[in-house]
């Protein structure tokens, strides 16, 4: 037997999570050098799995072995291409925001280390996860070190934004319990297995139901248009490596849910809905670019633009065509990566200045040159500028889309494409009172600019979002042949 | 020679023992100075110790069909209830000790009372005859009201004592009356028999039968404390001493279950096209009015008190279930309920000092910052009660559910997993003023004793334990359902 990397992916976190409980409470550094220590290794283990993964279709590095045999319930975890780079941006991000919140948590400095690591060993769960039951497991378990980090380390209304994140969400995902046990009831197979599920979907009148429960609860998660609300409280109230987490990892369980299950489990009932789910993207695309247009808080903008961003992806998952799923999953590893990076550094100047108001900024350019390079060439991937990843999602999805068999491509890639351009009018006219101008705000005169420790949790974010820019091929091999397996299955059973 | 051929007391034992034991605890007080403590929870412990011991031998044993007339019972299902509710009567003991000192309350009587009780849970689960069965609901109702009202300094104790022996005797007038029916339809007071005679009857007497099934419902309602019959439970909750509560919530709810689906289940088979309507219509109702009442409380013990009051609709839900299913699921989700209830209160019973505890929302504002460990606790007794991964309360609330669903009623699941969602507001709400308000004021509440951590302790790990590897505790589970079929 192999060695089972994905299990230790998920166990790696929660060993972390217990040494860093036995450290002495007022041994802070020590608490947090292992907690990176931990999440390092995670991350390190991740890529050794990544260098033996195979470009084909199927599940790799699976591990089964019954759990709860009276249910049919078994731990069964494996990845595919639609997952694999999840893992690894998941194991990416976790010790970056840790390294990011390095001086910004002052106060109960255990706490916060033992809840990131639980938050990532959650989080790695949900995407390695094969068996419904398990997947529920992890993707409830996981609202629980979101809910301390938001409430405990949070901004003002942090308390507010915390009870309504985990009550939104535990309500969204309520009904999809339910869901999942009337389907394990009606598909009469004993199992709890996705793939066995899968393999006999169940009739379409309840394929409907099921797929609206388990819509509803990925839906609140993305977050899609109109079930955003939660989100602008969330991330703004969060800590800044709660947001970079939220955004970066959490917002894409929500997608992946729907790819990874509702599509295969849900087939004709996912055809029937994709026109609706498709609208929804794009009025999420409009209305949150709209949104950001008008946001006079930085974070809140950065929130909205998630909506908007996370409005393409969905458009590409509800466009199933190979080339527009591709780019959902490219552009979700995108904006993980792109919107991360933005979150960390809102979060360099609120450390400097304690304020997120775009007004008390500008002229930042020259107090703070690096600073100000680094935000402008995050800003060129957050809005897809050519040479940069977020360019060759977008373009994937608007392409594949255009063809979609589900609903009138066309008028909606006509649509989404008035959003690219928004995007760019938002995030350049920010850039442009952040950045440009004179320095009006005295405060602003003396600002530090990047620290060390600061570069050396933005640059390799940068890098990347350069590199995957330019070498898109080298990680679209691998999505690509999994999303085919899906999108053939997909429309095989679909009809 | 009794006129039933040898008498065979090996069924009895563990009551017997238990029993015994709370005499014995009596004499000791008796001979102990005024004012002195004794070692009444040592005792107390040695004896439900020796009759988890005596269960087990019972279920390695031989000979383990019902005796005394086939009035009591040593089936699966017994024994089952029996090392639960002995389990929480031990950690009930463990939990009095330093709560009693701080209320003053340190005397023998308290134990006794409480080992009283037990003997009544104990009969309660395996009577199969209605008069044994009733008799041991009154040990049982007799002491709690004796122990609810043991800090007579207190009015609300006092309170709680009267509102509790009322609602208990009128709950108790209900049940004879069921019984009293089924017995003129069948002409005997053992389940078999009626259960044989409520199959054949038709017209005049199946009316009655049917008058019974509604009566003895009512009677347990009160016991198991649904809605409408829940109206006793913020303020006995509140009002008795919180050890007491917490044997309450536990402990008399796990036996009034036990006995409520033995009778259902053994006697009136033949009604369930009746009485499932009627349940899922208690269940639904109970587990609506049970959170929205948790959700109006200031205190944490009435909101638990409310929130007993939800998880007994919840447990409710799954007696629609194929007998088999909806059983397994309840005795699954009684462990953990149990478990998580003597947790919950346990806690504020272990913080009480000068014969105060926490009791208010303000009250635990910034406890896990004073008391990380004991705050931890408490937030993963709350998680479990709001039903999410890794604890027993989600692992136990997924069986509950799945039950309801095959019994046909998706509604009823529907329902409770909204709820639960409510529910959530209210219990983080707890874990708000632990976690992310600020303690006011000097540290008023006492140290953990040591038998509460013992306590406290062992809760967690059953919590976290069930989360994570039910497996076993429900192939029990199932094994004991399987013998009441």
């Amino acid at each position: 037997m192999s060695f089972p990397f994905l299990t230790a992916l998920v166990l790696l976190p929660v060993a972390g999570a217990l040494a860093v409980a036995l450290v002495p409470r007022r041994a802070e550094r020590t608490q947090k050098l292992l907690a990176l220590a931990f999440t390092t290794a995670a991350f390190a283990l991740s890529l050794v799995m990544l260098s033996g993964f195979q470009s084909r279709a199927g599940m790799q590095f699976e591990a089964s072995r019954p759990w709860i045999p009276a249910y049919g319930i078994s731990y069964h975890v494996g990845v595919d291409g639609l997952s694999v780079w999840l893992v690894i941006l998941t194991t990416f991000l976790t010790p970056l925001a840790l390294l990011g919140s390095w001086s910004s948590i002052h106060e109960r400095v255990r706490e916060f280390n033992i809840f990131m690591l639980l938050l990532e060993a959650g989080m790695v769960g949900v995407f390695v996860a094969l068996d419904l039951f398990l997947f529920y497991i992890f993707w409830e378990a996981m609202l629980i070190p979101m809910y301390f980090l938001i409430g405990i380390w949070g901004h003002e209304r942090r308390i507010y934004a915390a009870i309504k994140f985990f009550i939104y969400t535990f309500a969204g995902s309520a009904l999809m319990m339910v869901a999942f046990i009337v389907l394990y009831r009606a598909a009469g197979l004993r199992s709890f297995d996705l793939a066995v599920l899968a393999s006999q979907p169940v009739n379409p009148g309840l394929q409907m139901w099921l797929f609206a429960a388990f819509a509803l609860a990925f839906a609140v998660k993305v977050p899609m248009f109109p079930f955003h609300t939660w989100l602008p409280d969330a991330h703004v109230e969060a800590p800044t490596a709660g947001s970079v987490l939220l955004a970066g990892v959490l917002l894409k369980m929500g997608t992946y849910g729907f790819l990874r299950l509702a599509l295969p489990l849900f087939p004709v009932a996912a055809v029937r809905f994709a026109p609706l789910i498709a609208v929804l993207a794009v009025i999420g695309i409009l209305y949150g670019a709209l949104v950001s247009l008008v946001q006079p808080n930085l974070k809140k903008l950065v929130a909205y633009s998630s909506v908007a961003h996370l409005g393409f992806v969905m458009l590409g998952v509800a466009a199933m065509t190979t080339t527009a799923v591709v780019g959902a999953v490219y552009q979700m590893l995108n904006h993980g990566i792109s919107t991360g990076a933005l979150f960390f550094l809102v979060g360099m100047l609120h450390d400097r200045r304690h304020t997120f108001l775009i007004s008390e900024y500008g002229g930042l350019k020259a107090v703070m040159p690096w600073f100000s390079a680094v935000f402008l060439l995050v800003c060129f991937s957050s809005i897809a500028v050519p040479g940069f990843n977020g360019f060759i999602g977008e373009f994937l999805i608007l392409l594949g889309s255009w063809t979609t068999p589900y609903a009138r491509g066309p008028v909606l890639v006509t649509a989404a494409s008035i959003g690219v351009i928004l995007a760019a009018g938002y995030i350049l006219w920010m850039v442009q009172r952040v950045l440009y101008g004179e320095v009006t705000n005295p405060e602003n005169q003396r600002l530090r600019d990047l620290s060390v420790r600061e570069a050396a949790v933005i640059v390799p974010l940068v890098a990347l979002a350069l590199f995957m820019g330019i070498a898109s091929p080298l990680f679209t091999h691998t999505i690509e042949p999994s999303v085919a397996a899906l999108v053939t299955q997909f429309h095989a059973a679909g009809r | 020679m009794s006129p039933y051929g040898p008498i065979d007391l090996r069924p009895v034992w563990p009551a017997l023992i238990v029993a015994i034991t709370g005499v014995i605890v009596l004499l000791v007080q008796a001979v102990t100075p005024r004012g002195k403590g004794g070692p009444f929870a040592a005792l107390s412990l040695v004896g439900i110790a020796a009759a988890l011991g005596a269960t087990g031998v019972l279920a390695t044993g031989p000979g383990r069909g019902a005796v005394l007339g086939g009035a009591i019972a040593a089936d699966e299902f017994a024994l089952f209830f029996h090392v639960l509710i002995l389990v929480i009567a031990a950690l009930a003991v463990l939990l009095s000790p330093s709560y009693l000192r701080a209320a003053g309350l340190e005397r023998g009587e308290y134990y006794a009372l409480t080992l009283f009780s037990v003997v009544g849970m104990l009969g309660l689960v395996s009577s199969r005859e209605l008069v044994s069965l009733f008799v041991a609901l009154e040990i049982m109702s007799i002491s709690i009201y004796a122990l609810a009202g043991l800090r007579r300094e207190r009015p609300e104790s006092q309170e709680s004592a009267m509102k509790y022996f009322i609602t208990g005797a009128f709950s108790s007038a209900f049940f004879l009356y069921g019984v009293a029916l089924l017995y003129g339809v069948s002409g005997s007071t053992s389940l078999g028999p009626i259960a044989t005679a409520v199959r054949g009857a038709a017209g005049g007497p199946a009316a009655v039968a049917l008058a019974g099934t509604g009566l003895l419902l009512v009677g347990f309602g009160f016991k198991v404390a649904c809605v409408p019959f829940h109206m006793w439970v913020p303020d006995v909750y509140e009002g008795a001493p919180t050890p007491v509560t917490a044997l309450m919530s536990a402990g008399v709810k796990t036996a009034a279950f036990g006995a409520l689906i033995r009778v259902f289940l053994q006697a009136l088979p033949s009604l369930t096209s009746e009485w499932h309507p009627a349940v899922a219509a208690l269940a639904a109702l109970t587990i609506v009015v049970g959170n929205l009442g948790a959700l109006a409380q200031s205190s944490v013990k009435r909101m638990l008190a409310y929130s007993s009051v939800a998880h007994a609709g919840y447990l409710l839900a799954a007696l629609v279930a194929a007998p088999g299913v909806g059983t397994e699921a309840v005795l699954f989700y009684l462990v953990a309920y149990s478990a998580v209830n003597l947790g919950g209160l346990g806690t504020l019973a272990a913080l009480a000092r000068d014969g105060r505890e926490p009791l208010t929302f303000a009250d635990v504002a910034g406890l896990a910052r004073r008391r990380p460990v004991i705050a931890a606790a408490f937030a993963v007794f709350l998680v479990s009660l709001t039903g999410i991964p890794i604890s027993a309360g989600f692992v136990g609330k997924f069986y509950l559910f799945t039950a309801a669903i095959d019994g046909g009623y998706v509604t009823l699941a529907v329902v409770g997993v909204l709820m639960s969602a409510v529910s959530a507001y209210y219990y983080l709400g707890v874990i708000v003023a632990m976690y992310m308000r600020e303690p006011a004021g000097e540290d008023a509440w006492g140290p953990v004793g040591a038998a509460a951590g013992v306590a406290l302790t062992a809760s967690v790990l059953i919590v976290l334990g069930l989360g994570v590897y039910p497996g076993p505790v429900l192939a029990w589970a199932r094994l004991a359902a399987r013998s009441l079929l």
